[in-house]
């Protein structure tokens, strides 16, 4: 479902990411990870077509992205879901009312707003918060409102941009479990991450960035596609 | 409130500067319509004489507004203008006055040769100008002298009203500016999350006409009560002179052409301020 080819992206001198190559299929649940500077933060920029590559392809469902104008990239990005490490939620708003801007934006219509917030404010535990302002919910909360205005779209993929990077770690193991969950319901994420703990625990695919290089891809492990139904069942 | 402020300054300085103009135009109007020669008739001239001359000056292009006065018709005009003073009125009659043919001339240039034409016909005794006015020169002076100060209040307003109006446009372009500086974080997350730019700019937009808006409605209504408040003064200043009309449902509808216009100019000053502001923060980006 997505594949990025031989993509390359430099700012002035500096190559922030040379010649990237792999792909991911649909369900899976890939990990983006190196040190800072690395370039897992350009990768998930330039999926998202915050930028565009100097070279190579970035194909998301047979589309080649890096070909489409500017008018187009908000259509793709409806596409996409996206959670960052600092969170961006609308602070003037309630978190319904968050999550419900994702679904403006998509032009979905409004009769079925109510609806579809209630259930992704459930998947993420803040059914009961759905009035609050961001200034009266804690970090972790702040996140699973992301996560729910990323998910309320029903995007093919799910980019995630070092999400647990400003929780603590109890709080961030509570997200890893709900995105886990979710890539178990079938969802498709692509995680940005140097959080070694976490890649550890959770199993998945590892696409390791050293310098905007590629020097590790642990292949496809233990995506909920290639997992046997009783291990999902025994996982639940 | 800064930019409503100025708003409602450069709406009311629009509203008043174009009822002053519309005044000045029916100052003009009146000068110019007013009978200008007054060819005065010999007492022996007959009636079908009278109707020749008439019919000609009728005819004559350079002409407007003619019309004939009889003796009767004279003494009718000088008890009304003496009205004041009865016994005034009381020691004249009607052999007294002349007869004559009032008439204007569409261009006061023609005047003085159509004097001339006039004066060689045999019925006419003489030929006068608006006694008011004190004849040929100064009634063309004061014509003239009108249309030079409407055209410098025409000019001079204008050129007034559009440096108010680009001061409008610059602090709309300022406080959009603003506005969008304080939102870049909504904008961002917006542009991030998909939201076309029409999306994003639409409520930007749609503040940049609210000002707009509630500046042209209080800018105007501000100069309405102005106006309201000094017609009747204004009217009895200037008698017979229709610097506004006594008609209060004419001074409105006027008023409402004018609201109209600024409304409309409004939401385009407001547009374009809004757009170029966008458009100066997403090359900043």
């Amino acid at each position: 479902m997505l594949k990025l080819e031989k993509v390359s992206k430099s700012f002035g001198d500096v190559k922030a990411v040379e010649d990237i190559t792999f792909e991911v299929e649909n369900g899976e649940f890939v990990f983006i990870t190196g040190a800072s500077g690395a370039g897992k933060t350009t990768v998930i920029k330039l999926i998202l077509r915050e930028y565009l590559p100097d070279t190579g392809q970035i194909i998301i469902d047979g589309e080649d992205i890096t070909k489409a104008k500017d008018k187009e990239i908000p259509k793709i990005r409806q596409q996409i879901g996206v959670v960052f490490q600092d969170f961006k939620v609308l602070s003037e708003r309630t978190l319904r009312e968050n999550i419900e801007v994702a679904l403006a934006v998509a032009k979905v219509p409004q009769n079925e707003w109510k609806e579809r917030v209630n259930h992704v404010l459930k998947l993420v535990g803040l059914m009961e918060r759905g009035n609050f302002f961001p200034s009266q919910l804690a970090g972790g909360e702040l996140q699973r409102t992301a996560l729910a205005r990323a998910l309320v779209i029903n995007p093919k993929v799910i980019l995630a941009d070092e999400p647990t990077g400003n929780l603590d770690w109890e709080t961030a193991d509570s997200i890893m479990d709900l995105f886990d969950k979710i890539n178990k319901e079938g969802k498709t994420i692509i995680m940005a991450t140097h959080h070694k703990g976490i890649i550890d625990k959770m199993k998945k695919r590892v696409i390791e960035i050293e310098k905007g290089k590629i020097v590790k891809d642990s292949g496809k492990k233990e995506s909920h596609k290639e997992k046997p139904k009783e291990e999902v069942a025994e996982e639940k | 409130m800064a930019a409503i402020f100025v708003l409602t300054t450069t709406f009311f300085v629009a509203t008043v500067l174009s009822i002053f103009i519309y005044s000045s135009g029916q100052v003009i109007r009146y000068f110019e319509t007013r009978p200008q020669i007054i060819a005065f008739l010999k007492d022996d001239t007959t009636e079908s004489d009278i109707t020749i001359l008439e019919a000609k000056l009728a005819s004559d292009a350079r002409l407007k507004n003619v019309s004939y006065i009889s003796k009767e018709k004279a003494l009718e005009i000088y008890k009304e203008a003496t009205s004041e003073n009865p016994l005034l009125s009381e020691l004249v009659s009607p052999s007294i006055f002349p007869a004559s043919l009032e008439f204007s001339v569409n261009d006061l240039t023609d005047a003085e040769s159509v004097i001339d034409e006039v004066k060689k016909e045999s019925i006419v005794e003489e030929v006068g100008f608006t006694a008011s006015l004190g004849g040929e020169s100064s009634l063309t002076d004061v014509v003239g002298r009108l249309r030079k100060v409407t055209y410098y209040i025409r000019v001079g307003g204008s050129v007034f009203v559009g440096f108010l109006l680009g001061t409008s446009l610059l602090v709309i372009l300022i406080i959009i500016g603003m506005r969008i500086t304080a939102r870049r974080g909504e904008i961002e997350i917006l542009d991030l999350i998909g939201a076309t730019p029409g999306f994003i700019r639409s409520p930007i937009l749609i503040e940049a006409v609210l000002y707009a808006l509630i500046g042209v409605f209080i800018g105007w209504l501000s100069s309405f009560i102005l106006i309201l408040y000094s017609t009747p003064t204004l009217i009895r200043y200037f008698g017979d002179i229709p610097v506004l009309p006594s008609n209060t449902l004419r001074l409105l509808i006027i008023l409402l052409i004018i609201l109209g216009s600024e409304v409309l100019i409004g939401i385009v000053l407001s547009l374009t301020g809004s757009i170029l502001a966008v458009s100066r923060a997403r090359r900043k980006k």
